[in-house]
């Protein structure tokens, strides 16, 4: 008990590190922790669980205040970015923080009977899921409501799910090495060179708390979590579909309620992917095949998992929040222009370093599509195409076939 | 700058990229080794190699067994274990263009490709040819067919004679009884399979030899 509670200490610690550096992901540290570990671990395990959950809470930081992305809180950049702007930072970190706390107990809650259902659940939606994903573009695009606005959408959409099909469906570098520069460009550098280009300045930071309103927040975070279940089962869907889905359930559209919603799908993901070893004996994250490598799926302990998710989840809150708001006070400090060059060029020798060249050149070309939806006064969402379009190519069925009819 | 020049700019920059992202793919898709130059120079080395499946084997532990032919007229085996094809998500059938990224090796003498995984493994399925242009030239030939079990008959000892019509076409397939007793579907009139196997002549019939049980697919239950 006390050595499970030791590593789940030590796995906050990392995860914390983890988060709040720009590019470094639990990935990057999982296959040391493998070489680490002793045969089937359960203080490992911990270690690993704990460390993603803490990430999750963590990496709301750089994203707020340095509009830097990692897998899952690049639709939370902008409206994060916005209160940032508003000198409300610390109130998105807050937000954040909320979502994803509740989004742990509501898993939780959830984790029991979601086990039961799972695996008929998944081979359910399976075979229709080609149909599931062309549905939420098509509703997202239709959401943009006047004709050229549906245009600049569907432009948008195919550009970044071609990018996204050339990044992730080719030998031109590893499916993990792309997803680095994709999100980067597409959902963090395209925010920051405006910022740059325009000097912008951030407002002094109110570190007041405002009061929120409890039951307004439960269909955000109930509708994410579930969601987050979701897309902790079904592969190659990352919390970004997970929250449009939550989005289009709940209707949410407030800045609030979509930063509470995105956070419930992302912690939610974490959990339930942990989760889906045991109940359907497939790793859906980096972390949880870490975890799959350490034991084999019938000796993976549900209740372990849930245990040092709550455990972690709660240090992690704590830490965010005292995090966000020691950022948020010394935020105007520094020159603000100077630090977001100061990330850009993080992320570009981070690229180099992870994708080589041709992830510098995935990373300008994201970047420059980027762009495209603020210029076209559309949603950011349609450049998750990057992620969705190959999703649907390879849920129907076709992608290789795509892939060969194109020469790759 | 204006909100229209930096659509403009930001376009041509998405496209000027994805054209140079997929020139940079193309240069960095694995050639693909014709299987007539495999030699035991070859042997330890990664290769990438397509064909058309022409003969296929299932072992008793799941394991499955290709011969992959090309256009240089190379054969070579393809050993798909058990734990690569749980991860398949795709069927392979005879016909099947498969692609396979794997490493030369010698087994009793012969060269094989083994795929590390499925991700080494690309299928593109071929559809089934129409009964009806099934004609002697075919003799000696595997084909792919799909049609409706109109007639089901036991011939000889226990073998399995089954007539397939489709769009006016009609063939028989000859299920030898060591077949019919070893995994065989269950099947009956009015039921749709594929079946894929090689052309024969029998008393001047044309009709279709099954070589496995797992060579005939249930398509949709009558």
């Amino acid at each position: 008990m006390l050595e499970v509670l030791v590593y789940a200490l030590a796995g906050v610690v990392l995860g914390t590190v983890t988060g709040l550096i720009p590019g470094l992901h639990v990935n990057n540290l999982t296959p040391i922790l493998i070489a680490l570990a002793a045969a089937a671990s359960t203080g490992m395990v911990a270690l690993i669980v704990a460390m993603s959950i803490t990430n999750v809470f963590t990496s709301y930081i750089p994203a707020t205040f340095l509009a830097a992305p990692e897998e899952g809180t690049e639709l939370s950049v902008l409206p994060a970015h916005r209160l940032l702007l508003e000198g409300r930072g610390y109130q998105a970190i807050r937000f954040s923080a909320i979502g994803c706390l509740s989004g742990v107990m509501v898993a939780a809650a959830l984790s029991l009977p979601f086990t039961a259902i799972i695996a008929p659940a998944y081979e359910l939606i399976r075979p229709q899921m080609h149909w599931l994903l062309i549905a939420i573009a098509a509703i997202m695009i239709l959401l943009e409501r006047s004709l050229e606005k549906i245009i600049w959408a569907v432009v948008v959409f195919l550009l970044s799910g071609f990018l996204g099909l050339l990044s992730l469906g080719t030998n031109l570098m590893p499916a993990d090495a792309a997803l680095l520069p994709l999100l980067s460009g597409l959902f963090g550098a395209s925010v920051l060179l405006p910022s740059i280009a325009h000097c912008s300045t951030i407002p002094e930071q109110h570190l007041d708390e405002e009061p929120v309103d409890i039951r307004a927040c439960i269909r955000p975070i109930c509708a994410g979590t579930a969601a987050g279940a979701f897309t902790g089962i079904v592969p190659s869907i990352g919390p970004s579909q997970g929250t449009v889905l939550a989005q289009l359930i709940t209707r949410s559209r407030g800045t609030e309620e979509f930063l509470i919603s995105v956070s419930s799908v992302n912690i939610s993901k974490a959990i339930f992917s942990f989760i889906a070893i045991f109940a359907i004996g497939r790793a859906r994250s980096g972390a949880a095949v870490a975890v799959g490598k350490i034991m084999d799926a019938s000796s993976v302990n549900p209740p372990l998992i849930i245990g040092v998710a709550l455990f972690a989840g709660g240090i992690a809150a704590i830490l965010q929040l005292s995090l966000g708001r020691l950022a948020a006070k010394h935020m105007d400090r520094f020159p603000y222009r100077w630090l977001c060059l100061a990330v850009l060029a993080f992320m570009v020798i981070f690229t180099l370093y992870c994708s080589g060249l041709a992830g510098i050149i995935v990373l300008a070309t994201a970047t420059a599509l980027g762009i495209l939806p603020a210029a076209a006064n559309i949603k950011r969402t349609h450049a998750m195409g990057v992620l969705m379009f190959p999703c649907i190519l390879f849920f129907a069925g076709i992608r290789e076939s795509v892939l060969t009819a194109l020469g790759l | 700058m204006s909100e229209k020049a930096t659509i403009k700019l930001s376009l041509i920059c998405s496209l000027v990229g994805l054209v140079t992202i997929y020139a940079a793919a193309m240069l960095a898709r694995p050639k693909v080794t014709p299987i007539a130059s495999l030699n035991n120079g070859f042997v330890g080395l990664r290769v990438l190699v397509s064909g058309q499946v022409i003969d296929y084997r299932e072992h008793e532990e799941g394991h499955l067994f290709l011969k992959l032919k090309d256009s240089s007229g190379g054969v070579i085996s393809v050993p798909i274990f058990s734990r690569t094809r749980t991860q398949m998500e795709e069927s392979i059938e005879l016909l099947d263009v498969v692609e396979v990224n794997g490493e030369v090796t010698v087994y009793q003498g012969e060269l094989e490709v083994i795929p590390g995984g499925a991700k080494d493994i690309k299928v593109i399925h071929v559809a089934p040819v129409a009964l009806s242009s099934i004609t002697e030239e075919n003799v000696g030939m595997p084909v792919k067919v799909q049609g409706v079990i109109s007639k089901r008959e036991i011939v000889g000892g226990g073998n399995i004679l089954l007539t397939l019509q489709e769009d006016g076409g009609q063939l028989q397939i000859f299920i030898p009884s060591w077949i019919a007793e070893n995994g065989l579907p269950e099947m009956h009139v009015g039921d749709t399979i594929r079946a894929d196997g090689w052309i024969q002549l029998y008393n001047g019939k044309i009709e279709l030899k099954l070589t496995s049980a797992s060579h005939l697919h249930l398509v949709e239950d009558g």
